[in-house]
């Protein structure tokens, strides 16, 4: 705990750079070195917050807590507080907050103030989501990373952006319109019971709740959130976001909104209402496993190479779905640290292709085809990440993995069984993507240069993180599982346990 | 002894990392120099973690890798007899492919890739030789995987060989699924994952649980090793260059699936039912390669087929529960398998890329020095008497006509019968090859590089005199790797046969042998254009069948790839764009429709909205009336 309110700095400084960019650079190029300051000092920030005391020893998990009083009338709180979760979480998000801004250099050209304010407030959004208590705050914060998002898409965008950013924010809307009803019906129960007026979760935790009031409510902040994850059927606004939106926007989404409806189903809605939550469970942990197959399956036969990673995407969320249901320590930590490595090969595999489309102007996969002789150092960083993302021993991904399959098979054999299985789908489609852009006949490609040195410095912190996460996740993992831990044996664990459930 | 196994791990991997990172700007020579330096250094360590090495088993712990909840992995080691003959093998093989592949590889690009994926290979596949836990040796399974994949798709602009690659990655992947269940399983019933801890609980297992067990791995070992019925991925792989098939899909690789089954052989002998799955996986597979290499062509398939069939007589051996038997047979085949792959690569490149035995004939006086070293390779695969190849296969028969179960007998008697093919594909290749009419210029065959001929010594010496290192008691030998392997759990001391058996036994597979050389003799030392087995209609119908590889590869093509793109297709166009998306796009469409109409009334004119006011007001008072009227 230190007094320096180091949480509202980190949440608000993107946000606060983006106005700066906006009314204070004179062209575009101070404007992006402003925009990467503000990152760069957001990321600094983070990593100071290591060097508090990881393993928390304030009661509930908390590493630091800020509490602020804002419309005191209706019990509206402005308060923020971290816990090991959210702490990978805000690394996972500056990191790639620099990054977004490094992608976007030379790709974006138009408008380009606006571009980074949305980039950075997009960012403020993503860091309150993460750090948000009180509910209410929560929701704005839960908005605002959804409304810049829709102009990145619809503006900075590819041919069918109009479509695709429509599209996106009417998914997003329908979502959270459903959770703010919910969030005051809760807010208003918990005032008729108790007297007071509060939206701090910890405190609505404890509202006790009709069995019918539960499920209606819990139904409403769930589908909110796996929209945002998004779980299958409700996925299809994210193959079309995705592929319409500019490579940082992609990397945005991939890497950060999607962990957002993740986060919060393991912060909010499991907490909030337990039970419900438990009646719910095997229902999205076979949503899970549907996306596992029906999104592997589907991105076999995907034309255009970002829309390939867009439903590979599909198809890992379904696994950290299932590691969430499953809901036991290790694969809980498998979860929360799968975010995190899907959050890296992803991204990789999103920048990556925005760095061909502004080699080549096409992500088709038939016009690709023998790129490991006209850009080898590109086709050498895709072939890792590739492998990265198949989950490949020794690389991130398969230790969340693995930790989720086996801390899902104590409990649930068959459904672990039918995970082991995404194993191979993942196999058959990366196979086909690499098949199809690295090997197979040269095409001359004139003019065509490899990675830069921007380029460069943009993927080597991804494959360092790669390694580090595959070869000795000890450390996140650790501070992962203290958080976990805590809120197992926190009012969670009491409340399942109630509810008969170990 | 720690260092020593440390180090032996961390050559090949410093090797493959300097040339990932460094490789572009380093020399051919450098490059070259870099990767065979690691591994003969490799190979070196190996020794001598062998000679210091006693008979007991060594743990060695290099920290943790990760953990969560009670769940946690080691980085840990164990290294005992089978590990130490495997990691001397492994590394002897690999030093000698490295040393070829400097003069194979010289007028090639790309050999960064190249020598990196094979450095990485040694490592992986010294991981698998000697990890401590599970997870640790599906680490090296999973990379001696993709380092197969990246080296067959080497060639990646000829057409087919990406597609090989893909095709072998997918197939051993199938069967890893298998294994990181058996990973989930052991976690579950027995809570650890170390290979002493699994093999010490495996007699606290429930019988139902150890099947399992037992057949996940099984079904692993069929992936990476080839076995049916995934055989179908290795006579595609050949399309990689010949030293990467010589160490990857002959001598190393394909016999990891056998090692992991030693390596748990505790488990596995915990069921009787999976052990007559073993070997007969293993005697079914021995039918089919035999058989499919019998009719081959391309020179190089015809080594598959037989790699196929001869990692087959491993399986059998283990499922007759013949621990060092099997281990023997993996020796000597590394050995004599490893000698014609890379023979091959000397001939085919000595003739231009031509791979078709039929067009080779009567090599035996423009490559006298390879006439030499092949044979020695074909006499040891061919199992003639007094090589290894014959007294590793006669053990391995013997084990299986010992087994009392009377599954077995029939089992021997069919091993026995593909015992007769095996030299009779082998020397067919032989003759066809080196005899027969030597084409008229006979001047122009490339030169092969002396590097490349000199590797060949040592595997020809190895592959004659291999029977050595376990001479079976009645000619007077003393039986070294069964007493090596001795304290290895579950390699039991197999009931001595009679020497009398052992004499009859030895006497028929000989005879036998010999029979089938002088028939190869009959058959294929003329000059011929094609096989002279084709004649009637049936065996020509037989022929194709037995080229197809059984049409296995066919019958996976029509009944799982085109039905699982089938129904990706279907999911995509008619269920994802068709049925969710397009009924939501539907909805969408509709308000907008409405949308539109609601939006005619705006019309702009005074005139208009007095009217609509009119009719509103009409029409209220009009409802309060009738509400009036009838209350």
């Amino acid at each position: 705990m230190i007094s320096f309110p180091i949480l509202s700095a980190i949440v608000f400084i993107p946000l606060f750079g983006g106005l700066m960019a906006l009314a204070c650079a004179k062209n575009d190029v101070i404007c992006r070195w402003i925009a990467i300051a503000a990152t760069l000092l957001d990321l600094l920030l983070v990593l100071l917050l290591f060097f508090l005391e990881p393993i928390p020893n304030i009661s509930g998990g908390w590493i630091q807590v800020e509490d602020f009083p804002w419309i005191q009338s209706m019990g509206i709180r402005f308060t923020l507080a971290l816990d090991g979760i959210s702490l990978v979480l805000i690394l996972l998000t500056s990191i790639l907050g620099v990054l977004v801004v490094l992608v976007s250099w030379n790709g974006i050209n138009r408008f380009v103030k606006i571009f980074h304010f949305f980039l950075l407030a997009i960012q403020t959004g993503v860091l309150g989501v993460f750090l948000a208590t009180d509910l209410f705050v929560f929701f704005l914060f839960w908005e605002l990373q959804s409304v810049p998002m829709f102009f990145i898409i619809g503006i900075w965008g590819h041919e069918q952006r109009i479509y695709a950013s429509v599209k996106f924010a009417l998914f997003s809307i329908a979502g959270s319109l459903l959770m703010m009803i919910a969030i005051i019906s809760l807010y208003l129960v918990h005032a008729s019971q108790t007297g007071e007026y509060t939206f701090s979760f910890l405190k609505l935790m404890n509202t006790s709740l009709s069995w019918h009031a539960e499920i209606l409510l819990f139904s409403s902040f769930i589908l909110s959130f796996i929209i945002k994850v998004p779980l299958v059927p409700v996925h299809t606004w994210l193959p079309d976001a995705h592929t319409e939106a500019p490579t940082a926007g992609s990397v945005i989404l991939a890497g950060l909104l999607l962990k957002t409806g993740v986060y919060a189903l393991i912060r909010f809605g499991f907490p909030l209402f337990p039970y419900a939550a438990q009646f719910f469970t095997p229902f999205l942990v076979l949503l899970g496993l549907a996306g596992i197959f029906y999104a592997g399956w589907i991105a076999l036969v995907q034309e255009d190479l970002k829309r390939l990673v867009a439903y590979s995407s599909i198809a890992h969320m379904g696994l950290i779905i299932v590691g969430i249901g499953a809901w036991n320590i290790t694969t809980l930590s498998g979860s929360v640290l799968q975010m995190i490595n899907h959050g890296i090969t992803t991204s990789a595999l999103f920048i990556m292709t925005g760095m061909l489309d502004e080699r080549l102007h096409t992500r088709k996969l038939s016009d690709l085809g023998g790129l490991w002789k006209t850009v080898p150092i590109w086709s050498g960083f895709f072939l890792f990440f590739a492998i990265a993302s198949i989950g490949l021993p020794g690389l991130n991904n398969f230790v969340g993995e693995i930790l989720i399959l086996i801390g899902t098979f104590k409990a649930m054999p068959w459904t672990a069984l039918a995970g082991f299985s995404g194993l191979l789908w993942t196999v058959v489609y990366v196979m086909k993507m690499l098949q199809c852009s690295l090997w197979g006949k040269d095409k001359p490609r004139p003019g065509v240069s490899d990675l830069s040195l921007r380029e460069f410095a943009i993927l080597a912190p991804l494959c360092l993180g790669v390694f580090w996460l595959g070869l000795h996740p000890g450390p996140a993992l650790g501070i992962i599982e203290a958080a976990v831990t805590a809120m197992l044996d926190g009012n969670i664990h009491q409340a399942f346990s109630r509810a008969g459930s170990p | 002894m720690n260092t020593v196994l440390f180090l032996l791990l961390a050559f090949p991997l410093t090797g493959a990392l300097i040339l990932a990172l460094t490789g572009r700007f380093l020399s051919q020579r450098a490059v070259q120099t870099v990767a065979c330096a690691s591994v003969i250094a490799a190979f070196i360590l190996a020794l001598t973690a062998f000679l210091l090495s006693g008979h007991s088993a060594q743990t060695v712990n290099l920290g943790l890798w990760f953990a969560a909840g009670s769940f946690h992995v080691d980085i840990d080691l164990y290294y005992d007899s089978l590990s130490a003959l495997m990691t001397l093998i492994v590394t002897f093989v690999s030093s000698l492919v490295h040393i070829y592949s400097t003069a194979y590889m010289r007028a090639e690009g790309d050999n960064v890739r190249y020598f990196c994926f094979l450095n990485l290979f040694v490592f992986a596949m010294l991981v698998i030789a000697t990890a401590g836990n599970l997870v640790f040796i599906y680490l090296g399974w999973e990379i001696v995987g993709l380092c197969s994949y990246s080296l067959i798709g080497f060639w990646y602009s000829k057409p087919g060989t990406a597609d090989a690659g893909r095709k072998a990655f997918i197939a051993t992947r199938l069967a890893d699924v298998a294994f990181g269940t058996a990973i989930a399983l052991c976690w579950t019933d027995l809570n650890q994952l170390s290979v002493a801890g699994i093999n010490d609980g495996a007699s606290s297992l429930s019988s139902g649980t150890a099947a399992m067990i037992g057949f996940l791995l099984l079904f692993a070992a069929i992936g990476k090793s080839a076995q049916l019925p995934l055989s179908i991925w290795l006579p595609d792989a050949m399309a990689g260059p010949t030293p990467v098939s010589a160490l990857i899909h002959a001598a190393t690789m394909v016999t990891a699936g056998v090692y992991l089954l030693m390596r748990f052989f505790p488990v596995i002998q915990c069921s009787q039912t999976v052990l007559l799955a073993i070997s007969l996986v293993g005697v079914m597979t021995v039918c089919f390669g035999a058989f499919s290499a019998l009719v081959q062509r391309d020179i190089k398939r015809i080594l598959a087929y037989s790699t196929i069939s001869q990692v087959g007589y491993m399986f059998l051996a283990l499922g007759a529960q013949d621990l060092a038997g099997s281990m023997f047979h993996l020796i000597t085949h590394a050995f004599f398998k490893a000698l014609l792959f890379l023979g091959a690569g000397c001939i085919i490149k000595a003739l231009h890329e031509e791979h078709d035995i039929f067009r080779m004939s009567g090599l035996r006086k423009r490559l006298p020095l390879m006439f030499w070293l092949f044979m020695a390779g074909t006499l040891s695969l061919g199992a003639f008497p007094l090589t290894g190849g014959f007294f590793s296969k006669d053990r391995i028969l013997l084990s299986v006509f010992l087994q009392p179960d009377i599954h077995f007998r029939i089992l021997w008697v069919i091993a026995s019968i593909a015992a007769m093919i095996t030299p009779l594909y082998a020397f067919r290749m032989f003759f066809v090859i080196f005899y027969g009419k030597p084409e008229a210029d006979s001047n122009k065959n490339a030169p092969i590089q002396d590097l490349m001929t000199i590797t060949l010594w040592p595997l020809a010496i190895l592959s004659i005199f291999a029977g050595f290192i376990n001479f079976p008691l009645n000619w007077g030998g003393s039986l070294w790797l069964d007493g090596f392997l001795q304290t290895i759990p579950g390699a039991a001391a197999e009931t001595h046969p009679s020497s009398q058996l052992e004499w009859t036994m030895q006497a028929g597979f000989a005879l036998m042998t010999l029979t089938m050389v002088i028939l190869a003799w009959v058959l294929y030392s003329r000059e011929q254009e094609s096989d002279e087995l084709s004649g009637t209609p049936m065996t020509e119908a037989f022929q194709r069948f037995f080229l197809n590889g059984f049409y296995l590869d066919h019958f996976y093509q029509e009944r799982i790839v085109i039905p699982y793109r089938n129904l990706s297709v279907f999911l995509w166009k008619k269920v994802d764009e068709g049925l969710i998306d397009d009924g939501l796009d539907r909805k969408a469409v509709f308000f907008m429709k409405l949308a539109e109409r609601l939006r005619l009334w705006t019309t702009g004119q005074i005139s208009d909205y007095v009217s609509f006011l009119v009719a509103g007001f009409v029409m209220i008072l009009g409802c309060l009336t009738a509400l009036w009227w009838f209350k």
